[in-house]
């Protein structure tokens, strides 16, 4: 087959661009899916006084603030050496389990969901949040909006704003709650939970119960086995604010488990000269190519890999429905990427059960939320789990504490191989001897669905909507097809 | 009418950034003494980073509402200043209206509207965008002819307020 160079400046603004390249039998050799990435916040911070990276990393994306924030944040305290009172470190994790209470809600009810809700042979007008209330019932849409409404309160009472929050400073907050504002935190987060168990129950009702939906889950098409990756806590139970990082080989067993802070030593990032997003992979492992199984270095950091990665849920109910998770698709781990939903439900259920345990422990009003940093700041790593995977800040400062240099790996980034892989395999089962399924752009979309991908500002996936643009190479390289949606 | 006035967009990504921009210098009329508006007291003014539906909730209680927006197109010379209505958006990945993470505007209007939430018809939220050229790399800066676009934005949103 010929060699073919794709011109990464040759962007699509705002698309998804897929390039699938077949061989001479018309079967699939190869896909590319290039991400045209904001570029440059590592230089736009530099010169930044250090404390200021909570406020400027809100700003990646407009999608998930909380997690760069509270990363920021801890990445700000690590520069400084400083350990933050035990107060503030629970309002910041309540602040946090809030947001994720109100994220995975969204991601599932208007984006995920409707995909099994709806059914995938859905008309596309159908597949979205409108024909899930239309289908669920209309309290559902209201419940829906009722979680984010108590989501972004909570995170305006800690955080200081509803949306970007903005109370994090190095050695703490700038505020504690009141015993008033406590008592309406553990009101809103008691209705959650009760709101995450109705959600396990939409999905048990609608999708485990449907033979054909379990089929598509277990399916071999979505289904890749890779190394899993999340944090964890000293009991190796799942945690998204602090811990360790724990990844976990195809077959489940710990291949490694560090702390934030050596992150560099277990991971590196492989560049592709046809892409803006760089590959990570773990370095011990080494990069093997696109390709799956314990000798490539290839992880995923998803809800799913989170369930993977950890020995169980650090509360009951969530607990309960982690046993059923693994009984139900029958072992663990779990490889299937259609699984990553279903993660996602159990992981909303412990968010709004530690919300309340958080809520009610006897140190959250307390006073103590801040103390002054003394050491002279250096460089320093915050790690969190964001829901759509392990998010890294890593930063150095001169003396002063003014910003030198700054490296990120975002949720999505881990997934960018895993992603890559998942579209592949879906391109190659339905491209046969040239003949391109109709269904092709629906599988695709379902297949980096799945991982909430978050390619900063410029996609915009709403089921069926998603601007896409899948090229079909031959094998001498021409462009033989092109199939389109929401592009002009 | 009660009119909201939002700002989209993110203002350290160059020339996302110019909604606020807007934003702010129709503020700043609002509180001049010698403003064209009439009924300053019935605007408000706010700056925002939100899509789908947290921009629905935002606009929850308005009777009329306009955003200022970049859209990036790509057919036309960048600093064009267009005016929409919400329906007659060109594209719907174009500017900010809709989220990658959950819905589009248009989406979350009609859930919101389901769910008895009080917002404005679509025939009454009206978007003013302004053809952007850098949205990729970060900057507090706007570039040149989106800069130069600014006034003409401004003088969008005043002849909507005087409708």
């Amino acid at each position: 087959m010929q060699r073919i160079t794709i011109d990464p400046i040759t962007r699509l603004e705002g698309h998804g661009k897929i390039e699938i390249f077949l061989n001479e039998e018309g079967d699939v050799a190869n896909t590319y899916f290039q991400i045209p990435e904001l570029r440059g916040f590592e230089r736009f911070c530099v010169g930044r006084p250090v404390e200021e990276m909570p406020l400027l990393t809100n700003r990646i994306c407009g999608v998930c603030p909380e997690a760069h924030h509270i990363a920021a944040a801890k990445a700000v305290d690590a520069v400084y050496h400083v350990d933050i009172p035990s107060t503030a470190k629970k309002l910041r994790e309540l602040l946090y389990m809030a947001f994720y209470c109100t994220d995975h809600t969204t991601h599932f009810y208007a984006l995920g969901g409707p995909d099994f809700i709806m059914g995938t042979d859905a008309p596309v007008a159908e597949r979205n949040i409108l024909g899930v209330i239309h289908k669920v019932g209309l309290e559902i849409g209201g419940k829906v909006i009722q979680m984010r409404k108590y989501g972004h309160n909570v995170v305006e009472i800690i955080g200081g704003r509803k949306v970007h929050p903005c109370t994090s400073i190095p050695g703490g907050l700038t505020k504690g709650i009141t015993e008033e504002q406590r008592v309406e935190i553990e009101k809103m987060g008691r209705w959650a939970i009760e709101f995450a168990q109705f959600s396990l129950k939409v999905f048990n009702d609608i999708v485990l119960a449907n033979p054909q939906y379990v089929d598509l889950i277990l399916g071999d098409i979505y289904t890749h086995q890779t190394y899993y990756m999340g944090l964890v806590d000293a009991n190796n139970k799942v945690n998204f604010y602090d811990g360790k990082v724990r990844v976990v080989d195809p077959t489940g067993k710990e291949y490694v488990k560090y702390e934030p802070k050596d992150y560099a030593s277990h991971i590196a990032e492989h560049v592709e000269p046809w892409t803006y997003l760089k590959f990570p992979y773990l370095k011990n492992v080494g990069w093997k190519g696109l390709v799956d199984g314990i000798d490539s270095g290839i992880y995923m950091a998803t809800p799913l890999s989170r369930l993977n990665a950890s020995d169980g849920m650090a509360t009951p109910l969530a607990q309960a429905e982690y046993e059923k998770f693994y009984a139900t698709l029958k072992g663990k781990p779990v490889h299937q990427r259609l699984a990553i939903h279903w993660a996602r439900l159990v992981e909303l259920l412990y968010a709004a059960e530690h919300w309340v345990e958080l809520a009610t422990d006897p140190e959250i009003t307390s006073p103590n939320f801040h103390t002054i940093p003394t050491a002279t700041p250096t460089e320093g790593v915050g790690i969190v789990e964001a829901p759509r995977g392990t998010l890294t800040h890593h930063y150095w400062t001169d003396e002063r504490g003014v910003v030198t240099k700054v490296n990120l790996i975002v949720g999505t980034t881990n997934n960018y191989a895993p992603i890559t892989m998942s579209i592949k395999k879906a391109a190659s089962s339905l491209i046969k001897k040239g003949n391109v399924n109709e269904g092709l752009l629906n599988m695709v979309e379902m297949a980096f669905r799945a991982y909430d991908p978050c390619f900063g500002c410029a996609t915009h996936s709403l089921p069926g909507q998603m601007p896409l643009q899948v090229t079909i190479h031959n094998a001498e390289g021409e462009p033989i097809q092109v199939i389109k949606q929401s592009v002009d | 009418m009660k009119t909201l006035i939002i700002g989209l967009g993110n203002p350290i990504l160059g020339d996302d950034g110019v909604g606020w921009v807007v934003a702010e210098k129709v503020q700043a009329e609002l509180i001049n003494p010698q403003s064209a508006i009439e009924n300053p007291q019935s605007v408000e003014v706010d700056c925002a980073s939100l899509g789908g539906l947290s921009l629905m909730e935002r606009l929850t209680g308005s009777e009329r509402v306009i955003l200022v927006d970049a859209i990036f197109t790509g057919k036309q010379p960048v600093g064009t200043v267009s005016r929409f209505l919400l329906d007659e958006l060109p594209d719907l990945s174009a500017g900010h209206s809709a989220s990658a993470h959950d819905t589009s505007l248009r989406n979350a209007l009609h859930v919101g509207r389901d769910m008895q939430v009080p917002l404005p018809d679509d025939e009454n939220v009206t978007i003013v965008t302004i053809e952007a050229e850098a949205v990729y790399d970060f900057s507090q800066e706007l570039s040149p002819a989106v800069a130069a676009a600014v006034p003409l934005a401004l003088q969008q949103v005043l002849d909507l307020l005087a409708c």
